[in-house]
C-alpha cells in the first residue's frame, strides 16, 4: 500500500506541474506577494512593525493562502469524483488513506516551492542591495528558518482543508469556494487574538493545559512573533498536525463512504 | 460441463446479500466459476449484475455472505483481492488528459510493476488489445469509445491477474471492436479466468463457456448454452417454408402429433412462399418424422425445412420472466397492504 502512496505523490506531482491553472494562480500569486514585500520594505522605517521585516513575508503567503490553496486542491478528489476514477483508482490495490495523503503531499509540497519561490525576494534583494539586507536583517538565519516552519505548519493544514474540500464534492468550483471559505474561517478564527501573544506555560494547571491545546485557535497566528525570530514553538506544530489528522482523516472517511 | 471436469474454483459465493438503503440488490446469490473459465453475468438493469462484479473486485463490502476470490476471502481481506484481479468497471471512467502510455504506466507502478517487467507487461497488453503505438502515444481524451475500453481491458491485464472482471465490456462498441474484445479473450482463453457482464446476449453467447443469469438480486439460470437450453425450452421448434396455407399444412402436421403447436397466427411471406413455424413437445425424432410425411404430400410444395435452437435471448426472457412476475406481484401486494393501511 505504501508503493501506492508514492506512485499517488508522483502523479499528482506531475499533474500540477503540467496543469496551466496551477502556473497561472502561482504567477500571480507570487506577483502580487513581490508588488507587497516591496512597499512594505520600502516603508519599513515609517511602519511600527516590531517583528523581523522578513516575517511579513511569512504574513503575506499566510493571508494569501485562502486564495492560492483552493487553486492546488480542489481538483484532486473532486475531478475523481466527477469523471469516475475514482472507483477505477480503487480497483487497484491501494486504500483511500494512501490516496488522500499521497495527493495531499503533492499539494503540500507544491505550496512549499510557492514559499521557495517568494522567499526569492528577500534573497535577490540581498544580492542586489547587501547593505540594506544588512539593515533590514537578513543575515539572521534563525528568521529565515523560524520563518519557513511557521509556514511549513500552517501550510500542511491548509492544504489538508483543501483536500477535504475536494472530497465532499464532485464540482471543482464547489471545492475551490469551500477551501476559500474554511480557510478564511480558520485564519479568522486564528487571527481574532492577534497581537496578545500567550506566553510559554510553566505550570501544568489543568487551565493552561486546556489553553495550549485549544492554542492554534485561540492565539494562533500571534505565535509568528517566536517563529519569526527564530524560536521554534512546539505546541503550534503540533496544533497543526493535529488539524492536519483530522481533515485528512475526514477526507479519508468521506472516499471510504463513497466507495461504499 | 460435467462436475468431474469441473475445473478448481477461482472464485466462490456463498449467500451474499447487499442493501442500498431501502434496496435489496442481492437476495443471497451463491455460484463459483472454475478457473480458465469464461463465465457470462447477464440480467436485465438493475438485477445486481454490476453490485456482484463491484462486490467481487473488492470495491465494495458485502452486507453478509461469504465470498473467496484466488483463494482470498472478501471478508477478512477485502483489499488483498486486489492484487489477484483486473477489473474493468462500468462506463469505464479514465483521466482525459493522460497519454495512454503514461496511464498504463501509472496503473502498473500503482499494482506494484518495476523495471523491466513493468514494461514487458506494458508491451505485451498494447498487443493483446491491439493498441498500436500510435495510439499509446495519444491523450485518453481524444480517444474513441473503443479505444477508450480497449485501453481500460489492457489495465485490467496489466498484473497478469488470474481472474478478470469485466463490466459491460462491449457496451457502445461497434460489431468490429466487439470482435476486437472477444478475439483478445479466446487469445487468453485458459490463461485467465474472464467473468463479464453484457446486455448482448450474442456476444455473450459466442464467448462464454458459462452463464449465469441475474434477476432482481437472484440466480434464475446458471449453466453452459446447451444446458440452458434444456432447462428453459423444453419444446423442440421447426420451420418450414412451402407453397400452401396454414390450414392444409396444420392439418397434415396433427396426423403425426397432435399437440403441435403452429406459432404465429399469419406465417412470414417470402418471394411467394410461406414461412410456418410449429413446436412440438415430443423432440427432434417426431419433428424429422413430420418431415417425411409431409415431403410425400407433393401438393403442399416444401421447398426449406429446418430445426430451431432456442438462442440465449429466448432463454434469458424465459429464466427472467418468472422473476419479473413474481416481483409484480409482490410490488401490487405490498401496495394495496400500504393502501389498505392508510385507509
Amino acid at each position: 500500500m505504501m508503493n501506492g502512496y508514492w506512485v499517488i505523490l508522483r502523479t499528482e506531482l506531475f499533474s500540477l506541474f503540467i496543469s496551466p491553472a496551477t502556473y497561472v494562480s502561482t504567477f500571480y500569486f507570487l506577483a502580487l506577494l513581490g508588488v507587497g514585500f516591496r512597499f512594505f520594505i520600502e516603508s519599513f522605517a515609517s511602519t511600527n512593525w516590531i517583528l523581523p521585516p522578513l516575517s511579513s513575508l511569512s504574513v503575506g503567503l499566510i493571508f494569501g493562502s485562502p486564495a492560492l490553496i483552493p487553486f492546488l486542491t480542489m481538483r484532486t478528489i473532486a475531478e475523481e469524483r466527477r469523471l469516475g476514477t475514482l472507483e477505477t483508482l480503487m480497483s487497484a490495490p491501494i486504500n483511500a488513506g494512501s490516496i488522500i495523503t499521497g495527493k495531499w503531499c503533492a499539494s503540500y509540497i507544491f505550496f512549499l516551492l510557492i514559499c521557495c519561490g517568494a522567499y526569492a525576494y528577500p534573497l535577490l534583494l540581498w544580492a542586489v542591495f547587501p547593505e540594506q539586507a544588512l539593515t533590514l536583517g537578513f543575515n539572521n538565519f534563525e528568521h529565515w528558518i523560524g520563518g519557513f516552519i511557521f509556514l511549513m505548519s500552517f501550510g500542511a493544514s491548509f492544504t489538508a482543508i483543501g483536500i477535504f474540500a475536494s472530497s465532499v464534492t464532485r464540482n471543482q468550483m464547489v471545492a475551490g469556494m469551500l477551501s476559500f471559505s474554511l480557510i478564511t474561517l480558520y485564519l479568522a478564527i486564528m487571527a481574532f487574538s492577534y497581537g496578545d501573544p500567550s506566553e510559554v506555560s510553566t505550570n501544568s494547571s489543568f487551565e493552561e493545559l486546556i489553553q495550549s491545546i485549544g492554542g492554534s485557535l485561540n492565539n494562533g497566528l500571534d505565535k509568528l512573533q517566536f517563529f519569526a525570530v527564530g524560536i521554534i514553538h512546539i505546541p503550534t506544530i503540533l496544533h497543526q498536525l493535529i488539524v492536519v489528522f483530522l481533515f485528512l482523516f475526514l477526507a479519508t472517511l468521506q472516499v471510504e463512504r463513497i466507495r461504499h | 460441463m460435467s462436475s468431474d471436469t469441473k475445473p478448481l474454483p477461482i472464485i466462490e459465493v456463498l449467500n451474499i446479500k447487499k442493501r442500498y438503503g431501502l434496496i435489496q440488490a442481492l437476495k443471497g446469490i451463491s455460484f463459483s466459476v472454475g478457473k480458465g473459465e469464461i463465465v457470462g453475468f447477464l440480467g436485465p438493469n438493475g438485477a445486481g449484475k454490476s453490485t456482484t462484479l463491484k462486490i467481487l473486485s473488492g470495491l465494495i463490502p458485502a452486507d453478509s455472505g461469504e465470498a473467496k476470490v484466488c483463494g482470498v476471502d472478501l471478508a477478512e481481506e477485502e483489499g488483498e483481492v486486489r492484487n489477484h484481479i483486473g477489473f474493468l468497471p462500468e462506463n469505464n471512467p479514465l483521466p482525459e488528459d493522460l497519454r495512454v502510455i503514461e496511464y498504463l504506466n501509472f496503473r502498473a507502478m500503482l499494482k506494484g510493476l518495476k523495471g523491466s517487467r513493468k514494461r514487458d507487461r506494458i508491451r505485451i497488453v498494447l498487443d493483446v488489445c491491439d493498441l498500436e503505438r500510435k495510439v499509446s502515444e495519444r491523450k485518453i481524451g481524444n480517444l474513441s469509445k473503443g479505444y477508450r475500453q480497449r485501453v481500460g481491458i489492457a489495465d485490467a491485464l496489466l498484473s497478469e491477474p488470474r481472474l478478470v472482471i469485466l463490466d459491460e465490456p462491449t457496451i457502445g462498441l461497434d460489431p468490429r471492436q466487439s470482435a476486437i474484445t472477444r478475439k483478445m479473450m479466446e487469445r487468453l482463453r485458459g490463461e485467465v479466468t474472464f467473468l463479464l457482464s453484457s446486455h448482448i446476449l450474442s456476444e455473450v453467447e459466442a464467448c462464454c463457456d458459462r452463464m449465469i443469469i441475474l434477476s432482481h438480486g437472484q440466480i434464475v439460470a446458471e449453466g453452459t448454452l446447451h444446458e440452458l437450453q434444456t432447462e428453459f425450452i423444453n419444446k423442440t421448434v421447426f420451420e418450414v417454408v412451402a407453397l400452401t396455407n396454414r390450414i392444409d399444412i396444420h392439418k397434415k402436421v396433427r396426423v403425426l402429433d397432435d399437440s403441435c403447436e403452429l406459432l404465429q397466427d399469419e406465417p412470414v411471406e417470402i418471394n411467394g412462399k410461406r414461412r410456418f413455424i410449429f413446436s412440438t413437445e415430443k423432440g427432434e425424432v417426431l419433428a424429422e418424422k413430420i418431415l417425411r410425411h409431409l415431403l410425400k404430400d407433393a401438393s403442399l410444395r416444401i421447398f426449406e425445412f429446418q430445426i430451431t435452437k432456442p438462442d440465449l435471448e429466448t432463454i434469458f426472457l424465459r429464466a427472467t420472466k418468472k422473476n419479473w412476475e413474481e416481483s409484480d406481484l409482490l410490488a401490487k401486494k405490498s401496495r394495496r397492504i400500504y393502501k389498505e393501511n392508510s385507509t
